[in-house]
């Protein structure tokens, strides 16, 4: 009997050992999505343009809803025969039934005549015959590949926003985030798809942490200057820098309040790292936290503005913590490993961060990104596939988290379901790190 | 001879050597063991001395409340069958049988209605197994209804608002509705002692721009934790989307109710 528990206990040792990390379960898998068909748009015209523009028009937009995290799209081999360009091409049972099955029906047409490009679009509900309209919508653009996606984004932004429960989508959302193609650490942008990246700055030296103020107009960035590390500013409107005070010390990572008033970063103008908060045009200066060691990385509550997550040194290794934005009632809410970079949630429920949990000699030392429910401080890991994962930040639609990763080799930017699903790289070329993407 | 006389000499020598080395050796080992006995300890004190924080305890958990997994139940009454059952009634009832509607008060239970003045007789009806459909009470669900399940707990609901058609007139409408609050419903809110409660009932309405408004507990389960969890479901939530722009009211009524079983 003694010899049969000895042989049990390595065993048991293994499996608990094996059994923690890999938790794909209950995690929001398996959310009950819409069905939805999506026939290619049909050609309004025989202009030449009109196939090119079309098929732009029908990727983007099959993207789009692919991408929104609350569709189950019907494949297109499912589809009964014949264009569908207008409600009177509608068969609803061939819809509504097998194989297609399908509850919710987008389709339109496109037409092209000389410069301009008009685009009708329509959603069906194909199982109420009697009133299946849910929206129908017209578009009209300039006839450019460019204008083509652009209305693909804004009819599939309307299509999420009826059928997602009034949550706004996120295909005209950007993301900024640093990258090296240039072969200085620079501020890019690009289409929350990985479409249209572009360089904003070209300081020739590093720049880190893109923040961009919650009306689209600004991005907050920590930038080595000739006086250390600083917060700069970059107007999206003027395409140029802006002033924006100098601190002294070494200043990193702003954070815009949730109305845009106020901007938290870490500066060292007194020694220590601590967290500052100053009005958005850099105006009085308030130091929030002091503690002993560092404290950086803040984070502020996105629906409620009252609370700031930051990165606390105070224990010895870093750990998340939660204060209110005055600076008290500061708690923490990681107590082991090597926890970094939180994001709070769009609707405050949610922190999002990036953990070693076992760090030290001897640990597995995988860094991967983790969510925790606030109220709760129950957590869940979200990325399991290798690779340095860091960074992370969510969608205003508060259904994606976007991140960097190792994974493929170099760093890169991916983007994720905030159920850890549907994980895809976005960029390819170069080093992506520190993404950050739009509030709307 | 006296080269190894000289050998002999040094030997001795090296191996006075080798004793000091030996027990340097055993000196740096035992300090090095002192020190992470001791001065970690030290050390420690020291740097979490700053803190005046508070550490809350992290639990691994397989769920977090994110979208609940969930998957479309079933309705029991939902389908073509009239019931099999021995409790049909005779065919001596001449009065017209109205099919009750399973409307707002679906909770009670409907019964048949037929005047006992007219009726005869019956033999005993033949017991019947619990989930048998008494007559009448199958067939296709009527009017705006639909259930949802996750994780062993059920809810459902009923629209009213307009002309009493905005459920078959916006059924996407409906099940966004029927998405959104299984979404933001976390039955860990609930008391974990809790295996099985009765059904709550809340109602509220949505306002034009789809924001829920006027939750009420109709009718308590009993379980203060359980009607808290639905009430903060609703509490949750911002908005559903703004109602249909063909819809001509100024808000809807719903009446949502959550079953729960562990």
């Amino acid at each position: 009997m003694k010899r049969f528990f000895y042989g049990l206990f390595p065993l048991l040792l293994l499996t608990s050992a094996f059994g923690q990390d890999w938790i794909r379960t209950g995690t929001g898998l398996g959310v009950e999505k819409v069905r939805i068909a999506v026939p290619d748009f049909k050609a309004a015209s025989q202009d030449p343009k009109n196939t090119e523009l079309l098929k732009a028009f029908n990727d983007t937009l099959w993207n789009d809803l692919d991408n929104a995290g609350i569709f189950d799209l019907v494949s297109k081999s499912f589809y009964p025969l014949g264009p569908v360009g207008a409600p009177t091409d509608v068969k609803f049972d061939t819809w509504s039934s097998p194989p297609p099955n399908a509850a919710m029906l987008a389709f339109g047409n496109l037409g092209v005549s000389g410069n301009s490009m008009s685009v009708q679009g329509w959603l069906y509900d194909v199982k109420n015959v009697t009133s299946p309209q849910v929206l129908g919508k017209q578009y009209s653009d300039a006839a450019t590949t460019e204008a083509a996606r652009i209305t693909a984004h804004k009819f599939a932004d309307e299509i999420i926003f009826r059928l997602g429960g009034g949550i706004p989508g996120i295909a005209e959302s950007k993301i900024y985030f640093v990258s090296t193609r240039t072969g200085h650490k620079e501020i890019w942008a690009m289409d929350y798809d990985g479409a249209n990246q572009h360089a904003l700055t070209h300081l020739g030296s590093i720049s880190l942490s893109p923040r961009v103020s919650p009306d689209g107009s600004r991005v907050a960035f920590s930038s080595l200057t000739k006086s250390g590390w600083e917060i700069l500013m970059y107007s999206l409107e003027l395409d140029r820098l802006v002033t924006f005070p100098r601190f002294g010390g070494t200043n990193l990572s702003p954070a815009w309040s949730p109305d845009g008033t106020r901007i938290a970063f870490s500066s060292s103008r007194s020694g220590d790292p601590e967290i500052y908060v100053v009005d958005a045009s850099g105006t009085n200066p308030k130091r929030i936290t002091s503690f002993k060691g560092p404290d950086v990385s803040p984070t502020w509550n996105r629906k409620t503005g009252a609370q700031i997550s930051w990165v606390s040194g105070r224990t010895g290794l870093p750990q998340i913590d939660i204060m209110e934005a005055d600076g008290t009632n500061a708690q923490q809410v990681t107590d082991q490993g090597y926890a970094v970079s939180p994001s709070w949630s769009p609707n405050g429920q949610f922190l999002v961060f990036s953990w070693i949990r076992h760090y030290g000699p001897g640990a597995p030392g995988a860094q991967d990104i983790y969510l925790m429910d606030i109220a709760s401080k129950q957590w869940v890991q979200l990325t399991h596939d290798g690779g340095r994962n860091d960074f992370p930040y969510w969608s205003p639609d508060n259904r994606h988290i976007i991140f960097q990763s190792s994974r493929s080799g170099g760093m890169q930017i991916w983007t994720m379901l905030a159920d850890g699903t549907n994980q895809k790289a976005l960029t390819t070329s170069g080093s992506n790190t520190q993404p950050n993407w739009s509030w709307k | 001879m006296q080269a190894s006389a000289e050998i002999f000499f040094e030997h001795e020598r090296w191996g006075r050597n080798l004793a000091w080395s030996a027990g340097l050796h055993v000196a740096v080992v035992g300090a090095i063991i002192l020190y992470a006995a001791f001065a970690s300890g030290g050390r420690g004190q020291g740097w979490g001395s700053g803190g005046g924080g508070e550490a809350m305890g992290v639990t691994l958990v397989t769920t977090v409340p994110l979208p609940a997994p969930q998957t479309q139940t079933q309705n029991v009454l939902a389908n073509e069958s009239k019931g099999v059952s021995q409790s049909k009634p005779k065919p001596e009832v001449t009065e017209p049988e109205a099919i009750p509607i399973p409307e707002k008060n679906a909770k009670k239970k409907p019964k048949h209605e037929t005047s006992a003045s007219k009726r005869k007789p019956e033999p005993e009806p033949v017991e019947e197994a619990n989930n048998v459909v008494p007559f009448g009470q199958g067939g296709p669900v009527s009017g705006p209804y639909g259930t949802f399940s996750a994780g062993g707990a059920k809810g459902g609901f009923g629209f009213t608002g307009g002309g009493g058609d905005f459920g078959t007139r916006f059924g996407w409408y409906v099940d966004t509705v029927r998405r959104k609050v299984s979404d933001n419903w976390l039955k860990y809110e609930i008391d974990p002692r809790i295996g099985e409660a009765r059904r709550v009932y809340l109602v509220f309405d949505i306002t034009r721009d789809g924001h829920p408004s006027h939750i009420e507990v109709e009718q308590s389960s009993g379980v203060p934790s359980l009607d808290q969890s639905a009430v903060r479901a609703l509490q949750r939530i911002d908005t559903f989307g703004p109602l249909p722009s063909d819809y001509s009211g100024n808000k809807v009524s719903v009446e949502f109710w959550f079953d729960y079983k562990r």
